[in-house]
């Protein structure tokens, strides 16, 4: 039988995708890069996930998971060709509200999660910028944060145990409720694997209590380095916000070109900071943080009074995407931490590259655990600009690697970022992971040649030119 | 380019998507399927793809566009600002165009009726007779339920179409009485020619008229809409003000740059009608009632909600009468009229009915408020007789009645 034919017979045909143009629909994510599919796929359970890798490898095609295709990484672009598994027919949703649990279907949406656990006083931690589409299932892959992850960490603090279907179609549970499960952390392994070791078909995540208060501030300072001062001894006061973001004034003044919402565009740097707990501590909280500003010359000090204030403060930062949106077409962005000590640092030469190849360049990010996103906006239909482009990025991961710093996979490796890895990892690191993989997928099914550079295994080097992404989150 | 009219949907609208995938989760027909396919990310994308030459305007292109309710869910929440609804109605003229079964479909649902005032009475009277016989419940499926949204309709119901009145100290309106509003839901016109006028406006509802061309629109008839369009700038852009009172009219009006000369100056001093009385309450040229009356349930119209942005007013309004807000959807996802999307994809339109109904029924409020025939139709036939659907100024205007009376 036919690849398609088969699918059908598993899965009835409605639940395959094969016209020209479903399959273009289907041929990126939210990164710039095209692939194309030969099939769309909508398996309902673990059972079906199993029979579709069953089938693939009985015809040698590659399967590629998508969840929303919000990713900025090309992850789950059909690069390779083959099956798009689509996963939003797994929508299950157990919560075991006195265990402070939940089992998810891969393809449950982040906000979709937190909102059923409400009822409950809980919520689902991980907050990425885009958990209003973005699945479990995606999460988990890109092992994804937030802006309130400083204090909880990304989605791996919060997977407690997986399903996932295995070369084979075996499906298997790893991880579970229990404390600490006996054995190798092979859940962890799955975590940030991007699609490239198996199907995540459901996952059994930890629900935080919704905290009973809430405090949020707005600070403004005159220079970067009372801004980036502030931020690390905030932390040095041994206090954990939730929150500490950090604008640059470029940043600022295209918020607010867009916006209108009255922020403070003369000012080098604009710091938001939240914290969360009980009414006292968070009281207490703020003003400390409110202090360790205003000593670091902070200009205006605004902390939100109430639901509809906070939502204010928010919004700026909240807009960024879509001011940039506005800006130009398209946009480059690196996601690299750098240590808190070397932000201000690292801030200025990444400014000097951008002048140097006169490039547009804002910097919004999350400072608290040094997570700088430099975003460059241009027209990349000018293949000119492209080229400055292309090197400025080159420059920038130099600077930040020089400066102690690490590729963040927390948009996700993909292909986007796929060749940069050798910048990070040596050769010895790159050949462990890629023989990992090797065990995992020996078939070579499970979205290829993402991640890992080409030829991580005999160690040759250049080749494939990385793309530009698009659509970048900051 | 495979477009051939001159409305097609452009590089720049087409463009303006950064495919971040922001969209999907407000799309009521991606939240129903979970295809890519059925998003507006995914729409745009099936038109960018025949923009580049590499598919054709076929059958495939058209039932993704056509599963499509043109809801505008997907604009506000949108970072690149696409105008999703005006690609829509591009892609939709192409389609009328280019593929002749799918075309001649929606020619004929449309049919000569919306716009022509003589068919619509017509179409009225016999309604109105079989509601009389019962024989409404003969009719097939998916008549059977449209038919059970309907208001009771007279015979010759009292058109508003050439009235004059009031004083005019507060302004003049020229109001478009809408082809559906002015024949099945007669009352919402009436209603708002009294309070306008009591709120200071001198109110005309000039004959020379026609349908706003918004059905035409959404549904690919581009020449037709412009006609209908051009012929309202000369019958109502010399008011002060434009009012309509079906929010799926005042989003189209609001649209009228694309369609008339002219009308883009008659676009920026158009409004719902929710807007012009919550204007006069504000302002104190309405009263604010002091009773207290009980709850409401508040369906958001998508025309109004996501084509207008217009949240607060129906809201403030019903408060300004005594009653209680009582919201039924954060989401504010579409119920599933919009437009004959009932009669063209039933399924979808079934489900989606059923899901708000059901959101009213969670609130245990009887009473509910909607701004647009269309969704008020879906409601009743949805929720059944133990529910009363008005349009906000209705309610408000039964407590103005109420207090003075008492
Ligand atoms: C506006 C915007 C803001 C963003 N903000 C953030 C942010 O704040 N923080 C952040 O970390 N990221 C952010 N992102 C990136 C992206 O949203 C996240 O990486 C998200 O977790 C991806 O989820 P998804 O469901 O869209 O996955 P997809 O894009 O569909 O897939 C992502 C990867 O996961 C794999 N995958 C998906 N589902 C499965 C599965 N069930 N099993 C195995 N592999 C799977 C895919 O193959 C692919 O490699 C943002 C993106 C946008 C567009
Ligand atoms: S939200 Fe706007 S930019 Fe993002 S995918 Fe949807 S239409 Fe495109
Ligand atoms: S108009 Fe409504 S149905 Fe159509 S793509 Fe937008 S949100 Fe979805």
């Amino acid at each position: 039988m036919s690849l398609l034919a088969e699918l059908r017979a598993v899965l009835g045909r409605e639940d395959v995708l094969e016209e020209p143009v479903e399959l273009y629909v289907y041929s990126k994510d939210a990164s710039l890069m095209r692939g194309e599919a030969t099939a769309v796929v909508f398996p309902q359970d673990s059972a079906e996930v199993a029979e579709i890798v069953r089938v693939a490898e009985r015809h040698g095609v590659p399967i590629v998971a998508r969840g929303a295709g919000t990713g900025l990484a090309a992850g789950a672009s059909p690069t390779e060709g083959g099956i798009v598994l689509s996963t939003t027919a797994m929508t299950s949703l157990e919560i075991d509200p006195e265990n402070r649990t939940a089992w998810v279907g891969a393809g449950v949406i982040n906000l979709d999660l937190s909102k059923a656990a409400e009822p409950f006083g809980l919520h689902f931690a991980p907050d990425p910028s885009s958990q209003s589409a973005c699945t479990i299932g995606g999460n988990v892959a890109n092992n994804s944060g937030g802006p309130h992850c400083l204090a909880e960490g990304s989605t791996t603090s919060h997977v407690l145990g997986l399903e996932v279907v295995l070369a084979g179609g075996e499906v298997v549970t790893l991880g579970g409720d229990a404390p600490d499960t006996p054995g190798l952390d092979l859940k962890g392994v799955i975590v940030g694997s991007e699609g490239t070791l198996g199907i995540v078909t459901r996952a059994l995540v930890r629900l935080l209590p919704i905290e009973p208060d809430v405090r949020t501030l707005l600070m403004d300072f005159p220079d970067m380095e009372g801004a980036a001062r502030t931020v690390s001894q905030v932390i040095a006061a041994g206090l954990v916000p939730a929150a500490l973001e950090l604008m640059d004034q470029r940043m600022t003044v295209a918020v607010e070109n867009w916006l209108h919402a009255g922020l403070p565009i003369d000012s080098a740097a604009v710091l938001l900071a939240e914290v969360v707990g009980e009414t006292v501590g968070v009281e207490s909280q703020a003003q400390l943080i409110a202090d360790i500003g205003r000593a670091n010359r902070a200009k205006k000090v605004q902390i939100a009074a109430d639901a509809a204030e906070r939502d204010l403060l928010w919004k700026g930062r909240k807009s960024a995407f879509g001011a940039i949106a506005q800006l130009a077409p398209d946009y480059y962005l690196h996601d690299a931490v750098v240590p808190r000590t070397k932000l201000v640092e690292t801030m200025t030469a990444v400014y000097d590259i951008a002048d140097k190849y006169d490039l547009t360049m804002l910097n919004v990010f999350h400072a608290g655990d040094g997570n700088l996103h430099p975003l460059i906006a241009f027209d990349a239909s000018d293949p000119e600009v492209n080229r400055r482009v292309h090197q400025a990025g080159d420059e920038i991961v130099a600077i930040c690697l020089k400066n102690g710093g690490a590729l963040s996979g927390e948009h996700g490796i993909g292909v986007e970022k796929r060749d940069l890895m050798r910048t990070s990892f040596s050769e010895l690191d790159l050949d462990a992971q890629a023989r990992l993989k090797d065990v995992f997928d020996p078939g070579r099914v499970f979205n290829p040649n993402k991640i890992l550079p080409e030829g991580s295994r005999c160690f040759d080097f250049g080749g494939v030119r990385r793309e530009i992404p698009d659509g970048a989150w900051v | 380019m495979p477009w051939v009219t001159d409305i097609h949907p452009t590089t720049e609208e087409l463009n303006a998507c950064v495919q971040c995938g922001l969209c999907l989760p407000v799309c009521p027909t991606f939240r129903l399927t979970g295809r890519e396919t059925a998003s507006p990310r995914g729409r745009l994308h099936a038109m960018s793809a025949v923009h580049q030459g590499l598919v054709e305007v076929d059958e495939a292109f058209a039932s993704i566009l056509d599963f499509c309710l043109g809801c505008r869910a997907c604009e506000p929440v949108c970072p690149g600002l696409v105008p999703y609804g005006r690609a829509l109605e591009g892609a939709r003229a192409e389609i009328v165009e280019q593929v002749p079964g799918r075309g001649n479909r929606r020619r004929w649902l449309l049919g000569a009726g919306l716009g022509s005032r003589s068919l619509m009475g017509a179409a009225t009277t016999a309604v109105s007779l079989a509601q009389r016989l019962g024989l409404t419940r003969l009719a097939p499926g998916r008549l059977r339920r449209l038919a059970s949204g309907m208001r009771k309709l007279s015979a010759r119901p009292p058109a508003t179409v050439g009235h004059t009145g009031g004083s005019g100290d507060a302004g003049t309106i020229a109001l478009l009485a809408g082809c559906i509003q002015d024949q099945w839901f007669g009352g919402v016109n009436h209603t708002a020619i009294e309070l306008l006028e009591r709120a200071g406006h001198r109110v005309t509802v000039p004959v020379t008229q026609t349908c706003c061309g918004a059905l035409a629109a959404h549904d690919g008839k581009a020449a037709e809409a412009r006609r209908l369009a051009e012929r309202n700038v000369r019958a109502l852009g010399s008011a002060d003000l434009v009012v309509a009172t079906a929010a799926g009219c005042s989003a189209h009006l609001i649209g009228y740059g694309h369609w008339a000369d002219g009308g883009q100056a008659m676009a920026s001093k158009t409004v719902d009608v929710t807007v012009a009385v919550a204007r006069a309450i504000e302002e104190g040229r309405l009263p604010r009632l002091r009773g207290t009356r009980g709850p409401i349930a508040v369906q958001d119209p998508c025309h109004l909600r996501h084509g207008q942005r217009v949240v607060d007013e129906p809201r403030m309004i019903l408060r300004a009468a005594g009653y209680e807000v009582v919201e039924i959807d954060d989401a504010a996802l579409c119920c599933g009229a919009a437009g004959i999307y009932t009669v063209l994809q039933p399924e979808a339109s079934e489900r989606l009915g059923n899901q708000k109904a059901a959101q009213v029924r969670s609130t245990g409020v009887s009473r509910v408020s909607s701004a647009n025939p269309g969704c008020e139709m879906q409601l009743r036939s949805h929720l059944g007789s133990d529910y009363v659907v008005r349009h906000p100024i209705e309610w408000y205007a039964m407590a103005v009645d109420e207090e003075f009376a008492g």
